[in-house]
């Protein structure tokens, strides 16, 4: 098991089709690639946590890298963890029209993303705190911690 | 038949044929190709003046002048202003050939149209072309003369074939200067071969250029300068190739570069030189860099770290809260100040106070950040404090056993004199000296009762040295002592002498200042001379802005050992014949060294004291 964050900057803003189209391609790959993890949006600033297996994170880290849709991509960590932290794959980013995306699974509003998963580290718990304030501003207090991943039950 | 087959030729031919007979210019042969230039059948016999068609005045004339002449011409573009509005001109060149009969004498011309308007149109554009081109070129001349870079065009072979002005003002050459030979003298020896040859390399390879060299200005000042080329893309094969290029003074920039190169490369020296944890991040708050001293302490690398991996060396306990704290600085951008345990890389945690503040400059947000160790500081803080605390206590003890004993002394001694009293009443002794003995016991005793009441006031006054301060008025609390003291007032006949104008109140605990107020007065009257009434005189004014309070008699005085540092010490007595437990003046001397005032003394034997009370600290520079 393996986990990688990033910061970086969107090439164009997304309009509402790119988030949803990100969202859907993102979702249907990790699922097959079992990856978890969150992203975040807002105003072209993009942020991503994902974790899996290392054959899965490293090609997964390589695309992203050459994705023509971001720059200036900055990696914050990339080391390997004993055990998944998220449930799932999830996005939170600010729709022009959220009432679209209410109902897609996988999509957060930022101010319902919850508080990073009390499995992680508190190191990187903060990381994820810092890479959504760096995000999303200070505007968005995080909700109360996430149940874990709890994969022994899925 | 040949006629006519030539006839039809001629017919037909592009170019216009027309045949003008006798000196009237009638028409004679006139083919297709001639009819469109006149505009239409030009019927046979009838002169041209007649019928000119598009054929102007001009021409006719010039016509006429031919024929008489015999001297052919040719109107080279000639114009045809065809009629209609949107009618283009047609140019033609018109040759005007007279013609002769056996007789050589002129019988008419000749006159052939050969259409040429696609042939002028061209000329004209070419003409359009060349008024634009040179309209381009005094632009390109101006805006280059103007930039403030030199420009210039340099061949293949390193030749300058043009250099703009600012070239000259810049190096201060006349403008016979000869520019390919001077030019590399102008550079800065250090970069002269450097620039010959990567500019040669470059002319040799087709390519362009763009590299930094010192050249010499006017003043003789060698700056830097950045040369850009580039080769010219659209020339002609076999001809020779340009570069045209630019030199752009970078010389303040690079000064600058170079300072602030300087300053990062210092600063991080610095950082590195400091035995402590130093550390900077980034806006977003991931640390960027470590100085060598944390690599040293935890043991960890900048890569292993990380940019949150600082969490991971605190105390566990401290851990969250740390971080909270960070997210909440880095959300509002308040500093970053906190006392934590850090895991050394022998596993050991020491304190240290981490701090972190925001930098906002040109170059954007930053946060530095420092790890002070402060465990040795702390680990003494608290032993400190264990011997304080412990001080404290026994100090605490002490005094409640000196305050019980001196009360718990009171009951027997009370019963003691009751007894002795009794004693005295109903038994009778033989000895002639009882009485004086008797006499002797009974003052024993009540010098006992003295030094225990006493004893017990010390205490008490102690716990209320840190009483509160108020703003008292000195006459009205000395009214209330001089209450208590009404006996010994009386007794020792004594008058007083109020002083209070220069300060009449004073900032300070009610219950210290009745305390020294009490045992100066009472001193004051206890060492009254028994051979004239006690004279007191009770001073209250300003020194250097301080209040000081002046207590003087007339009594018995006293031998000071130093008048500043009159060093009383509890039971110590200067008069033995005088009732008193000699904690009095001791008493004063505490409360006042708590508050940051002092005392001093002034005494003559026989003549009187003055007791002077310094009641704040001094000022600095007195």
């Amino acid at each position: 098991m393996q986990h990688i964050a990033y910061i970086s900057r969107a090439v164009r803003p997304l309009t509402d089709e790119d988030l949803h189209e990100l969202l859907t391609q993102c979702r249907r790959d990790n699922k097959r690639h079992h990856i978890t993890g969150v992203l975040f949006y807002s105003h072209g600033n993009i942020a991503q946590l994902f974790e899996g297996e290392s054959e899965a994170i490293d090609p997964l880290f390589g695309r992203i890298l050459r994705d023509g849709r971001h720059s200036h991509v900055q990696k914050l960590i990339d080391k390997p963890i004993a055990a998944r932290s998220f449930a799932d794959w999830s996005m939170a980013f600010h729709p022009l029209e959220p009432e679209a995306f209410e109902a897609l699974q996988g999509f957060l509003l930022p101010h319902h993303v919850p508080a990073p998963p009390s499995t992680l580290t508190i190191a990187d718990a903060m990381l994820i705190d810092l890479v959504r304030l760096a995000v999303f501003g200070g505007a968005t207090p995080p909700q109360a911690p996430a149940p874990t991943a709890g994969l022994d039950q899925a | 038949m040949r006629e006519h087959s030539e006839q039809t030729i001629l017919r037909h031919v592009p170019a216009g044929v027309a045949t003008l007979q006798g000196p009237e210019l009638c028409y004679g042969f006139v083919n297709e190709a001639m009819e469109a230039v006149l505009g239409g059948p030009a019927p046979e016999g009838v002169p041209i003046a007649k019928h000119p068609g598009f054929l102007a005045a001009d021409l006719l004339d010039v016509m006429q002048r031919v024929y008489q002449s015999g001297r052919p011409f040719i109107a080279k573009a000639y114009c045809l202003a065809l009629p209609g509005p949107d009618s283009p001109n047609r140019y033609y060149d018109l040759t005007l050939e007279p013609f002769r009969e056996a007789s050589e004498v002129i019988s008419g011309l000749l006159l052939f149209a050969v259409d040429v308007t696609a042939q002028e149109e061209a000329r004209q554009q070419a003409h359009r072309l060349e008024v634009e081109t040179r309209r381009l070129d005094t632009r390109l001349r101006v805006l280059t003369e103007t930039v403030p870079q030199i420009t210039f065009t340099v061949d293949a072979k390193g030749h300058y074939d043009y250099v703009s002005p600012q070239w000259y003002y810049f190096t201060g050459q006349p403008p016979t200067a000869a520019v390919d030979a001077i030019w590399p003298l102008l550079i800065h020896p250090d970069d002269r071969l450097r620039v010959l040859y990567q500019a040669e390399a470059a002319r040799a390879a087709g390519a362009g250029w763009s590299y930094e060299y010192r050249l010499r200005r006017h003043d003789g000042q060698y700056r830097w300068l950045l040369s850009r080329a580039l080769p010219e893309q659209l020339h002609t094969p076999g001809e020779p190739v340009f570069w045209h290029g630019a030199l752009t003074e970078i010389h303040d920039q690079r000064e600058l570069t170079e300072a602030l190169r300087r300053g990062e490369a210092e600063l991080r020296f610095l950082a590195d030189s400091i035995p402590e944890l130093i550390w900077t991040a980034s806006a977003e708050g991931f640390i960027d860099y470590y100085n060598r001293h944390t690599s040293e302490y935890t043991g960890l690398t900048q890569e292993e770290l990380g940019p949150t991996g600082w969490v991971n060396l605190l105390a566990p306990k401290e851990q969250a809260e740390a971080a909270r704290q960070w997210v909440h600085s880095m959300a509002t951008g308040e500093a970053f100040e906190g006392v934590f345990r850090m895991r050394r890389h022998d596993g050991q945690y020491r304190w240290h106070i981490i701090r972190a503040r925001q930098l906002a400059d040109g170059q954007g947000l930053r946060w530095f950040g420092a790890c002070t160790d402060v465990d040795d500081q702390h680990r003494l803080r608290e032993v400190l404090q264990t011997q304080y605390n412990e001080l404290a206590r026994t100090n605490h003890d002490l005094d409640t056993f000196v305050y019980t004993a001196s009360h718990d002394l009171r009951q027997p001694l009370i019963n003691l004199r009751g007894l002795f009293e009794e004693l005295a009443r109903v038994a009778s002794f033989d000895d002639p000296q009882a009485s004086s003995m008797l006499q002797m016991v009974e003052d024993a005793l009540a010098q006992l009762e003295l030094t225990i009441q006493d004893l017990a006031a010390t205490v008490q006054d102690q716990r209320g040295l840190s009483a509160p301060a108020e703003r008292l008025d000195l006459r009205s609390i000395t009214d209330e002592i001089l209450l208590g003291l009404r006996m010994q007032f009386v007794q020792a006949g004594a008058t007083l002498e109020f002083d209070l104008e220069g300060a009449p109140t004073l900032h300070y605990g009610r219950a210290n200042l009745r305390s020294i107020l009490h045992n100066l007065l009472s001193n004051a009257l206890k060492f009254a001379h028994p051979e004239r009434p006690a004279h007191i005189r009770v001073r209250s004014y300003l020194q250097d802005g301080q209040p000081v309070l002046s207590v003087q008699d007339n009594g018995l005085g006293m031998v000071v050992p130093s008048p500043n540092s009159p060093g009383f010490r509890p039971f110590t007595r200067q008069h033995t014949h005088v009732p008193g437990a000699g904690v009095g003046m001791y008493l004063v001397q505490r409360i006042l060294t708590s508050r940051g005032g002092h005392l001093e003394v002034a005494s003559t034997l026989n003549e009187g004291t003055t007791f002077t009370v310094h009641w704040t600290a001094a000022q600095p520079g007195e």
